[in-house]
């Protein structure tokens, strides 16, 4: 039988081949052919990464929150697993987008942050609530109930999207960001053309990051499962009369 | 060491240990979550606009708040206010203008036409700064010690920005006809 070493297939590997040439589709549209704004210059640049970074985050943390449902409501232990590897990478861009927001915001707000700001703080509550999610997952304790925590968290987070996402339309007068920039935005045609194509690649690396997670988590299942089971086994031999260490000994 | 058949209570070490790492993440993330909540409920950043600040200045009195309103363009003014050196200008919203004095750098996307969030407190008399012409003159200007820039969400490129932008915003055409007269 063949040995399996990776959680790689023939899927993933065209979407990992598919993310690196989007990625350097990316760099050279972000870089040499979007046009700089004529008032952010060459900070305009950062929402190619920002605006994509931020609606993969509420993807992934929709995901999350579907996939505990789905726990809470019928045990299914492949929604848990998707749950949480979709709570990881969405992290990882929740992450991202506060940075790039952050480092936009300084030429072009005048600061790197604002605590009073509604759009910037619930971001940051999000954030941190999905990092109290991770937390909860890597409690210990027996599994199921790990799950039954965790996906209470998720859930609890998903909430909060809803405002996450519309505070700058509810609370005009307590946020410095703007509205949308692409559902609202006045773009022009190779900044909205190069703001899709992000849109696509980070929705590539967040399928094939997802997959792989996915079966790394499943596969850490399988071996705690195969242990308890072997371990079982063990202790029943061990109460086996004729197996007893102590008795072989004597 | 002898070998026994007994269970083993586990080892008190790192392992142990390292399972109060995610708890205490948690516990500080919620405490985080609480602050973060509390802060927004507050209302730090609640900005008055232009308008809404010179209607409600006398509840304001000097108390410190946050005021917005677009700069217009041919009021801004780099001078001096005693040995301080300030930018003076004024700011319009609702077609009620505001003077102000801002005390520091001003922000580096700073000028006409683009909307400001300014931090400070209403000071009652002439803004007396060097060059500057009040357009408000009413006696009262705005202090202001921070800035920052309320940017829109339109990403152009255009030679002719200037116009395209006093074109969209209701805001810049107040601030261009100001400066027309």
């Amino acid at each position: 039988m063949q040995e399996i070493n990776h959680t790689g297939s023939r899927t993933t590997r065209l979407l990992g081949a598919a993310v690196i040439v989007g990625l350097v589709a990316l760099v050279l549209l972000g870089w040499f052919v979007a046009p700089e704004d004529d008032d952010q210059q060459d900070a305009v640049r950062m929402i190619f990464v920002h605006v994509p970074s931020a609606i993969w985050t509420y993807i992934a943390f929709v995901t999350t929150a579907i996939g505990s449902v789905m726990w809470l409501v019928r045990r299914s232990v492949w929604w848990d697993t998707v749950a949480a590897a979709a709570a990881e990478i969405g992290v990882l861009f929740c992450g991202l987008t506060l940075f790039t927001g952050s480092v936009w915001g300084r030429p072009t707000w005048n600061t790197y942050w604002d605590w009073g700001d509604v759009r910037l703080v619930t971001t940051l509550i999000l954030f941190l609530m999905m990092i109290g999610y991770l937390s909860v997952r890597s409690l210990g304790g027996p599994e199921s109930a790990t799950a039954t925590r965790a996906a209470i968290v998720g859930v609890m987070a998903a909430a909060i999207l809803p405002i996450v996402n519309r505070s700058v339309e509810w609370w005009e007068n307590n946020t410095l960001h703007q509205k949308s920039s692409l559902t609202d935005g006045n773009l022009e045609d190779m900044t909205l053309f190069t703001l899709v194509v992000g849109l696509i690649v980070w929705g590539l690396f967040f399928w094939w990051a997802i997959l792989h997670r996915f079966r790394i988590a499943w596969l850490e299942r399988e071996i705690r499962s195969s242990d308890l089971d072997r371990a079982l086994v063990e202790r029943r031999a061990e109460g086996e009369p004729g197996a007893s260490p102590l008795e072989e000994r004597v | 060491m002898t070998d026994t058949l007994a269970p083993q209570e586990p080892r008190a070490g790192r392992r142990r240990s390292r399972r109060w790492l995610p708890a205490l993440i948690a516990v500080g993330v919620v405490v985080a979550v609480v602050v973060l909540v509390w802060n927004l409920l507050t209302g730090a950043l609640f900005f008055y606009n232009a308008d809404e600040a010179v209607a409600e200045r006398s509840e304001l009195g000097d108390d410190r708040f946050t005021l917005q309103g677009t700069p217009v363009g041919c009021s801004i003014t780099s001078g001096s206010q005693g040995d301080e050196v300030v930018t003076a200008f004024t700011v319009t919203f609702g077609g009620v203008m505001v003077d102000v004095v801002h005390r520091g750098e001003p922000a580096e996307l700073f000028e006409g036409g683009t909307p400001v969030v300014l931090d400070g407190s209403w000071v009652e008399g002439q803004p007396g700064v060097t060059g500057f012409e009040p357009l408000a003159d009413d006696g009262w200007y705005y202090s202001s010690d921070r800035m920052r820039v309320k940017h829109d969400n339109d990403y152009i490129n255009d030679d002719e920005y200037d116009d395209r932008l006093a074109e969209s915003e209701t805001q810049g055409d107040t601030a261009a006809e100001v400066c027309a007269r």
